[in-house]
């Protein structure tokens, strides 16, 4: 075995731009902000985001925007088609429809966010018990979402609304009611999956309480699922709603929701199109956007989709 | 992902299969006249069949083609003989003797006799009767000794109704009354099998329905459908032409339409369904010889529960009612043809010689912005208040119902500064919470049962079971009671007029419109029309192709 030797003139001196050419660490970035940056390449999904970030503009400012109001009756200017005074036309009453369009929209989305936010905060909460204590407690609750599983969801909410007076806050609890149940399975299976890791020992060892657990350590990093659930309760709820109101069990008159009004539109589609045509294009960007942004941050929060 | 295609794929296979559906039965289009059959849409199901029992538009309609009474009316509103082949009438006017048709059949082939009648009115009076006593009885007061038995005071032997045999019928009045035989051709005295004795609940179904008009109810799914299919046993056989009256129950007037368009429907429109306001003018050019605007001698109005704070104080009843621009109402919202209401009854009511409405001026009153305003402030000052409590108009589920009270809930806005909720309910619960007055203003509509103004006085009576809006007046009761004892016309024309402004200024109702009929039907239907009352005749309907 002979020895090699080196010798200086086999080292050259290293470009200053070339210095951290073997360093393979990125930059460090948090989890959010990394799900941020994947998100940012979808295009679709961005753009999906601006368009209803817009919808929620428009559905807060419309109303300072043209002097009518979504109630006012004009008998003497009644089934207009849009012109540049009603921008949207005007409905059988002489109402307004830009008005009315921009206050359905807003009171559909304020009934998806709101059972989105009642899902959530049950959904977490009970699934994180069923998940984080398991054994009989969670036999006895599982077994208790799967009887509210089993009962068609549609008949509960028309029995609900049916007893109690058609409101926002019934719709609301109505669907919600069951839509929790969704939600509590998926936090149930991320917790019961994520209580074994070496962290929450660690945790638990240091003395850290339950709620501590919970809320610091397994809920953050069962986000992702919890998130892309949101965005897709969102649009379920906005369709819901505008189904009961469909059925005349929605919002009540005068005020409106796309899905009352595509229901009066209906009966004069074929002399009055643009009554129907604006609630139902809205409605059908809301979803597809919401649909789409969904997907997208699936895909974005997902860390097996990392390049 | 896998999912989302099969579900994607699921939706397609539906959309096409809407399609074809679609297709097949375009192509059926005029289906109902190759078979005879004929299709009108009831929009809900009835809440009764039994005839003591029925108030509503929906059951009347198909208890009327299944049921006859001893008169029947014709096109024109003009009595002529049913059940009894021909009657006698006491000189004093009082006591009838009718001759029952001998080969009157019930649906099983017993014969329809005397005894059935006396039984069936005797029932309808019964202050005892199942499930509920007969909101209509106050209709038999005419005969003597049945209001003292309804009312519980006296016995049912005097109730003055005899069979002397199986084919003669004698009726004794409290008063002449000239419109009883008409009021004879009504669902309150209509006869009922006497087996109904066991079984109460017989209206219930089709197979324990006997009856014994032109029709028979052979299916009866609930709230889907209604089969009627004519009636072998009955006298007129020969006379019906359709082999089949199918009603469906759709409560949604573009979808009403809809199946009118596609041939699903004979007869689209009132009065048991609805079509779009909003089309009727469009719909008049599409079709000009289906198209049809017909008058009839029925009130829209609304009701006030009047036993409701502050609705007892007269003054707030009084400025919501002159607070509707009912022009704009009929002009611009309902948009049929109708007639502004200011009185209670419609045109097209006998009087003396002329209609009642052109002897008698309606107009009891005038809308006044200014007024109403005034007087609902003094009202509100009168019961201790600074504004009215929050309230709601309550209405059965129907487009129209509901544009006329978004309307009139913007004119009180914009006109009285209140804000006024809607509600809207179905129609038996609708019905149920009208009747036990649980209610704050509530839509209703009365049509004539008979050519007579008292047809509408005498519903607001206090012992009319229709009345449903706690207005209890003894002078006016005193009124109806003078009205009927009083058989020179023209001092009658004069109590019930007397009678009618009593009513109209009490604010008890809030008169908006004389009804009119708009409804769409086949032209090769004949024989099928609107009567004077606003109901649907289509018992001796034919299609014209048979004839030819």
């Amino acid at each position: 075995m002979s020895e090699q030797t080196l010798k200086p003139e086999q080292f050259a001196k290293l470009k200053k731009s070339e210095h951290a050419g073997e360093l393979v660490v990125r930059e460090s970035i948090s989890a959010w902000k990394d799900a941020w940056i994947r998100l940012k390449e979808n295009k679709l999904a961005m753009l999906s985001l601006v368009v209803l970030l817009v919808i929620t503009l428009l559905a807060i400012t419309a109303q300072y925007m043209t002097p009518y109001d979504y109630k006012t009756n004009d008998l003497a200017n009644t089934n207009l088609p849009p012109n540049s005074e009603h921008w949207f036309g005007t409905d059988s009453l002489g109402r307004d429809m830009f008005q009315r369009t921009w206050m359905g929209a807003g009171i559909s989305l304020q009934v998806g966010l709101y059972a989105a936010l009642v899902d959530l905060a049950l959904g977490v909460i009970i699934g994180g018990i069923m998940g984080y204590y398991g054994g009989r407690v969670d036999e006895v609750l599982n077994r208790f979402c799967e009887v509210m599983y089993s009962i068609p969801s549609m008949l509960l909410v028309i029995l609900l609304i049916v007893v109690m007076e058609p409101s926002m806050f019934t719709i609301v609890l109505a669907l919600s009611i069951t839509g929790w149940i969704n939600m509590a399975w998926i936090v149930r299976g991320q917790v019961m999956q994520l209580k074994n890791q070496e962290y929450v020992l660690a945790a638990r060892t240091i003395g850290a309480s339950t709620s501590r657990i919970m809320f610091k350590h397994l809920i953050p990093n069962a986000m992702g699922p919890i998130i892309v659930t949101l965005t897709m309760t969102v649009p379920s709820a906005i369709f819901a709603e505008a189904f009961l109101s469909f059925l005349g069990l929605g919002v009540q008159s005068p005020a409106a929701s796309l899905g009352t009004l595509i229901n009066d539109a209906l009966k004069a589609m074929t002399v009055y199109p643009w009554r129907m045509l604006f609630p139902a294009v809205l409605i059908s960007l809301t979803m597809l956007c919401f649909n789409i942004f969904g997907d997208g941050l699936r895909d974005a929060l997902d860390p097996k989709m990392k390049k | 992902m896998k999912r989302t295609k099969l579900v994607s794929i699921l939706s397609m296979v539906l959309v096409f299969a809407i399609f074809t559906a679609g297709c097949a039965t375009g192509a059926k289009n005029g289906g109902g006249a190759s078979n005879n059959e004929f299709r009108v849409n009831l929009s809900t199901e009835p809440p009764t069949l039994d005839p003591a029992q029925a108030t509503d538009q929906v059951s009347f309609t198909v208890i009327n083609a299944i049921y006859e009474g001893l008169t029947i009316l014709d096109e024109n509103g003009d009595v002529q003989p049913g059940i009894a082949e021909k009657w006698d009438v006491s000189e004093d006017g009082k006591t009838y003797t009718f001759k029952i048709r001998s080969d009157a059949k019930w649906s099983n082939g017993d014969p329809v006799t005397a005894h059935d009648f006396e039984f069936s009115w005797k029932r309808a009076l019964d202050p005892l009767l199942v499930p509920e006593p007969s909101q209509y009885a106050y209709q038999l007061y005419y005969i003597e000794g049945a209001e003292a038995y309804n009312t519980g005071e006296g016995s049912v032997d005097d109730v003055a109704v005899k069979a002397e045999d199986d084919h003669t019928l004698v009726v004794t009045l409290v008063a002449p009354t000239i419109y009883f035989e008409s009021l004879l051709s009504t669902a309150i005295y209509f006869p009922v099998h006497q087996s109904v004795k066991e079984n109460e609940a017989f209206a219930a179904a089709a197979n324990t329905m006997i009856t014994n008009g032109p029709f028979t109810m052979t299916d009866w799914k609930r709230n889907t459908s209604i089969t009627l299919e004519p009636s072998d046993s009955y006298y007129g056989r020969d006379q019906i032409k359709f082999s089949k009256v199918s009603f469906t129950m759709v409560n949604d007037s573009s979808s009403e339409l809809n199946m009118y368009e596609t041939g699903k429907l004979d007869y689209a429109g009132h009065p048991t369904g609805s079509l779009p306001s909003d089309q009727f003018a469009s719909l008049q050019q599409k079709y000009p010889d289906e198209f049809k605007i017909k008058g009839t001698a029925s009130l829209y109005y609304y009701l006030i529960n009047t036993t409701e704070p502050p609705f007892t104080n007269k003054k707030v009843r009084q400025a919501l009612s002159l607070a509707v621009n009912r022009n704009d109402l009929t002009e611009k919202v309902t948009l049929g043809g109708q007639i502004p209401a200011y009185g209670l009854v419609p045109p097209g009511i006998k009087g003396v010689e002329d209609e009642y409405r052109n002897e008698v001026n309606g107009d009891y009153f005038k809308e006044d912005l200014e007024l109403a305003k005034q007087l609902l402030a003094e009202g509100l000052a009168e019961e201790g208040l600074t504004q009215l409590p929050a309230f709601s108009i309550t209405f059965n589920t129907n487009d129209l119902h509901l544009k006329v009270a978004e309307a009139i809930v913007d004119m009180w806005r914009n006109n009285l500064g209140i804000d006024v909720q809607i509600g809207n309910e179905e129609w038996g619960v609708f019905l149920d919470n009208r009747n036990a007055m649980n209610y704050q203003v509530a839509r209703a509509g009365w049509g004539a049962d008979y050519n007579d103004p008292i047809s509408f006085i005498s519903l607001f009576t206090s012992k009319s079971g229709n009345n449903n809006t706690g207005y209890a007046n003894a002078e006016y009761d005193e009124l109806v009671e003078r009205i009927n004892h009083t058989s020179e016309p023209e001092e009658r024309v004069k109590l019930i007029a007397d009678a009618e402004k009593l009513l109209i200024e009490s604010h008890s109702i809030i008169p908006l419109y004389y009804y009119t009929n708009v409804y769409l039907m086949k032209p090769e239907v004949k024989g099928v029309y609107v009567d004077f009352k606003g109901d649907i005749i289509f018992t001796r309907g034919y299609y014209e192709e048979q004839e030819q």
